[in-house]
């Protein structure tokens, strides 16, 4: 029952709010059935945390590893859930695009990832990644405008075409795993492969396949560059925190699923064939800091900015190691939460200056001070500065470079996070200086905005000055599961 | 015996050759709700053309007499390759398939040579056609043939006949399915049927075989003419033998001659209807995307060729 | 039971041959119509395959599995996409980037490319490297497919290709997977279909048009 409540209760709360009549009405019964889920995803989280793994019929379970991701993805959705009360007061009327079917397709979306995390299936892993696909397109073309219909039907075919090689990969470590003795039903169950893996070590090659196609498979869906098309649009056109939700919990989720299946083959043929991984991580970083230098719309920034960071986190596994994975897993939680942060302050600087092309904004540190403060924050927090969070999980990584003997790579990353950090600075500097005739904005800040970027910034800065003990031993856990 | 019955089936490959038009000719006309005119008609031509009088152009040289002749003795040539009774044939064993594609191709050439030599523009304009449409042809009908005997190990046309004739319908291979389509659509091309050039048109500025015989008159056209009908008679039957063959008499005995006789005549029936089906529903191509349908051709007969690789 | 074993074995030996066909007569395809009418037929000749399968194994599973092939990719997915196109009101004509002969030809050296690529897996494990280079095929049709038309519905038809070929590879090397996900899989795609069928009417209420090679408002 532990498992199957908060799985199943986002249906039951999207069913709700469809049924309710007025856009008021669905926010307020979405704000409540959001927080009840809160409620029943960190009372499964304690219980998680105190057994360590918990197991639900054929398809279910927890460990160590979905307890961090699920941790993750609370919060996450905590703050979104918190924004969106107040942001969708300015959605245009559509045939989609109510607040009802808003919050319906977040439950659906959050239903979703929430079947992968609790996956004991690769199947079902797959089933679901690709239900988050479908679960998320009309929340990204959720405007109708001719940018976001684009942006969704791009999203739709690239990610689609994506997950079906993630499929191949996956039917070829099953074809590999039958091979090896593994009887036909429980050839796609997580804990029979990890046992079964060293066994496996005489079908290399096929493994081998596997790897690569569902790297190229999950990684469209992480942002991997070339697979990346579908990213900064995407991203760009959504709501903002629908971007926030892709960018923090949607890559989170399909790089869980690479993760769990590059356990399998690192314990089959051994971690030196994590090579794809580096190569993915050092092509997204490269290319995104360098497109960075040259985009001209904020969110899409913030979208390869996304990238760049899921390169450092790709690095990180790919290098392996205590170190490494240490930092990979950190740096995709502190990721999550600057990007939730920098997302939405977007919408306060759209409805401000209804564009978010870079250069229209001027003068914005005038304009609209504390937002800016918190985009400064966000900013350095992104860049990877002390005293947040990104900070430390970068710094792990390169020290796991560097111990590793991999010095190209750790030059590599340092000057691509040398290039990412001017750029992001020299994108806001833009922003924030310069005359603008606008007046400083009357508008205040909502409690609810105020709230989600507080919690957000304030868990950032305790991540980067003083890594909590239950924390580091849920990344512990998290870390034993995948060695 | 066996020599009787060559030259028997010989006969009546050329015989039964303005049958084929008149049949054809008789199920478009009925198609189109009109009575037509009888499955004889082709035989009152030729006899009708035989007795008039051969008018030739000033311009003309002695080749242009020669032309038809020649056409006409290198198809009857080509017909005496094709099995139709049974698996041997009259010259079967004088040479193979690459033979039988070249005097087809022999034929061609000296009715080309004939339409220039006539010194009319709708003459040189059908033989240009013609070179463009036969040289695009030549390969994919060598190609597809080829492909069909690499699968039976030999290039005689009596052996590849045994061969097949020996399997089942389901054990022939993807090589030889592409090879029929390839063969197919090159016989279309080959003969001048619908979609590549329409036989009864009168518009010349649309005709390839037609232009290049409006000089000739008498018994000249009358060879060109029956050679034309000989060369779609020998084709539908050589695709009949290499890729339908059952019912083919493989022992010189009266019942098994019948029964053949029966398979045959039903085969040929079929694709006639087949053919004026094909040619009363679909359009001429324009003369651009000839090559396109015949690349498509090539590139199904390369294919077949490939395939015999690996289902080794 | 000798002939229905025999003509399963037969369907299975034959069936390569029939998918190599519909892919390129996919390619080679100048309407919309008669691009879906190959899929259903593709579609067609794959729950063939099980059902023959289903035969030789004597597996109720893949009973089922062929009927959630039939009903899921021969009725209900064509049927949806006609009912699309009918709706669209967009000439029938595919508008793509290769002419159907060069399209044939692209085909048919991806096709080689197939059999190429699979005969080191197919030797090393033993497995029908004719219907493996079919599967093969088909997905890297599908993906050309996917390139080189422009219209939306076509792009959509070409993932649907795609997803065939991956399909048939499930298909001949493991006997398909569990059932659960099979019916997972195939749910998916049900929604896929109805949701792209949903954005083709959006770009074409947006855009006036549903050439997707005109989308590039959004590059860099």
């Amino acid at each position: 029952m532990t498992l199957w409540l908060p799985l199943l209760f986002p249906l039951a709360g999207a069913l709700l709010v469809l049924a309710c009549k007025s856009p008021r009405a669905a926010t307020r019964v979405a704000f409540g059935a959001g927080i009840a889920e809160v409620l029943l995803l960190g009372a499964c989280a304690v219980r998680l945390y105190a057994s360590g793994v918990l197991e639900q019929g054929r398809y279910l379970r927890a460990d160590g590893l979905t307890l961090f991701f699920l941790l993750n993805l609370t919060l996450i959705f905590t703050a979104v859930l918190v924004y969106s009360a107040g942001y969708l007061r300015h959605v245009p009327e559509g045939r989609f695009s109510s607040p009802r079917w808003f919050y319906a397709l977040l439950f659906l979306f959050l239903f979703t990832m929430l079947a992968a995390y609790l996956s004991a299936n690769l199947g079902v892993l797959w089933i679901a990644i690709e239900a988050t696909t479908l679960a998320s397109t009309l929340l990204v073309g959720f405007y109708n405008t001719k940018g976001a219909v684009e942006a969704g039907w791009k999203y739709l075919i690239v990610c689609t075409v994506g997950i079906a090689f993630a499929l191949f990969g996956t039917i070829a470590l099953y074809l590999a795993a039958v091979r090896g003795g593994v009887p036909a039903g429980n050839a796609l169950d997580w804990t029979a492969l990890m046992a079964a893996a060293p066994g496996m070590s005489a079908a290399r090659d096929l493994l081998k396949l596997s790897f690569v196609f569902v790297a190229v498979g999950y990684g469209t869906k992480i942002g991997f560059v070339p697979m990346h098309s579908w990213l900064p649009d995407a991203h760009a056109e959504a709501p903002a925190p629908i971007s926030a939700m892709l960018s923090a919990a949607l890559l989170n989720c399909a790089l869980y699923a690479v993760l769990r299946l590059e356990a399998i083959t690192s314990h089959a043929i051994g971690s030196s064939f994590s090579h794809t991984l580096l190569a993915f991580g050092c092509l997204s970083l490269l290319t995104a800091v360098f497109l960075m230098i040259v985009q001209r719309d904020l969110k899409r920034l913030l979208a390869y900015s996304s990238i760049e960071h899921m390169g450092i986190v790709a690095i990180g596994v790919g290098i392996g190691g205590p170190l490494g994975l240490f930092g990979a897993l950190l740096h995709t939680f502190n990721h999550s939460l600057a990007k939730t942060l920098l997302f939405f302050t977007t919408g306060k600087v759209r409805d401000t200056f209804s564009t978010l092309r870079i250069d229209r904004i001027r003068g914005m540190g005038r304009v609209l001070p504390y937002t800016s403060a918190i985009l400064i924050v966000g900013g350095i927090a992104l860049a990877g500065l002390p005293p947040f969070g990104l900070f430390v999980s970068e710094l792990a990584i390169l020290t796991s470079a560097f111990s590793g003997c991999h010095y190209l790579l750790a030059a590599l990353m340092l000057v691509a996070l040398t290039i990412g950090f001017g750029a992001l600075f020299y994108q806001f500097q833009r922003m924030l200086s310069g005359e603008s005739h606008m007046p400083r904005s009357g508008k205040k800040i909502l409690a609810t905005e105020a709230g989600a970027i507080g919690a957000c910034g304030l868990c950032l800065l305790i991540l980067g000055l003083y890594i909590p003990p239950v924390f580091t031993s849920m990344l512990h856990n998290a870390m034993a599961v995948l060695q | 015996m066996t020599r009787a019955l060559d030259v028997l089936q010989f006969l009546v490959l050329v015989g039964t050759a303005p049958l084929l038009s008149g049949i054809i000719g008789q199920v478009k006309a009925r198609i189109q709700n009109r009575r037509g005119a009888s499955v004889l008609r082709p035989y009152a031509e030729l006899w009708k053309l035989f007795r008039k009088e051969d008018l030739i152009p000033p311009t003309a040289s002695p080749l242009f007499r020669l032309c038809p002749v020649i056409l006409w003795a290198a198809t009857l040539a080509a017909a005496a390759f094709v099995p139709v009774l049974d698996t041997s044939s009259l010259l079967g064993n004088r040479g193979d398939i690459i033979l039988l594609v070249y005097l087809l191709a022999l034929g061609r050439f000296f009715l080309v040579q004939g339409a220039m030599d006539g010194g009319s523009s709708f003459g040189g304009m059908g033989a240009s056609r013609e070179a463009m449409v036969s040289t695009l042809t030549e390969a994919p009908l060598l190609l597809g043939l080829i492909a069909v005997a690499i699968v039976s190990h030999g290039t005689s046309v009596a052996s590849i006949v045994q061969w097949t004739a020996d399997r089942r319908l389901f054990e022939l291979s993807s090589a030889h399915a592409f090879a029929c389509v390839a063969l197919v659509m090159v016989t279309i091309a080959e003969t001048g049927r619908v979609p590549i050039d329409n036989p009864s048109t009168h518009l010349e500025l649309t005709m390839i075989h037609e232009a290049m015989v409006l000089e000739y008159s008498g018994p000249s056209l009358a060879l060109i003419e029956w050679a034309s009908a000989i060369k779609l008679n020998l084709m539908l039957a050589l695709l009949v033998a290499l890729f339908a063959p059952w019912g083919i008499a493989t022992s010189v005995s009266l019942p098994a001659l019948v029964i053949a006789a029966c398979a045959f005549l039903l085969k040929m029936t079929l694709l006639a209807v087949a053919l004026a089906a094909l040619e009363s529903s679909v359009a001429k191509l324009r003369m651009y995307l000839v090559p396109e349908y015949l690349g498509m051709a090539c590139a199904l007969s390369v294919l077949a060729v490939v395939f015999t690789a690996f289902k080794r | 039971m000798g002939l229905v074993e025999f003509a399963a074995a037969k369907t299975l030996a034959s069936s390569a041959v029939f998918l190599f066909i519909t892919v390129l007569l996919i390619a080679a395809a100048k309407r919309t119509a008669t691009c879906i009418a190959l899929f259903a037929v593709q579609c067609a000749v794959i729950t063939a395959q099980i059902v023959a399968m289903a035969f030789l194994h004597r597996s109720a599973e893949a009973f089922a599995v062929a009927a959630m092939v039939l009903l899921v990719k021969v009725i209900a997915i064509p049927y949806a996409l006609l009912r699309i196109l009918r709706r669209l009101k967009v000439s029938p004509a595919v508008t793509a980037s290769t002419t159907p002969g060069q399209s044939v030809f692209i085909v048919a050296a991806l096709m080689l490319l197939a059999f190429a690529v699979v005969q080191p897996y197919a030797r090393a494990f033993a497995l029908d490297s004719e219907m493996l280079a079919a599967a093969t095929a088909i997905v890297l049709t599908g993906g050309f497919l996917m390139v080189s038309r422009k219209r939306a519905l076509m792009q959509v038809i070409g993932l649907l290709v795609l997803e065939n070929g991956i399909f048939l590879a499930a298909l001949t090397t493991t006997f398909g997977m569990p059932f659960v996900i099979e019916m997972g899989i195939f749910f998916d795609l049900l929604v896929c279909v109805l949701l792209m069928g949903v954005f083709v009417f959006r770009i074409r209420e947006t855009f006036e048009h549903v050439d997707v090679s005109r989308l590039r408002r959004l590059r860099g």
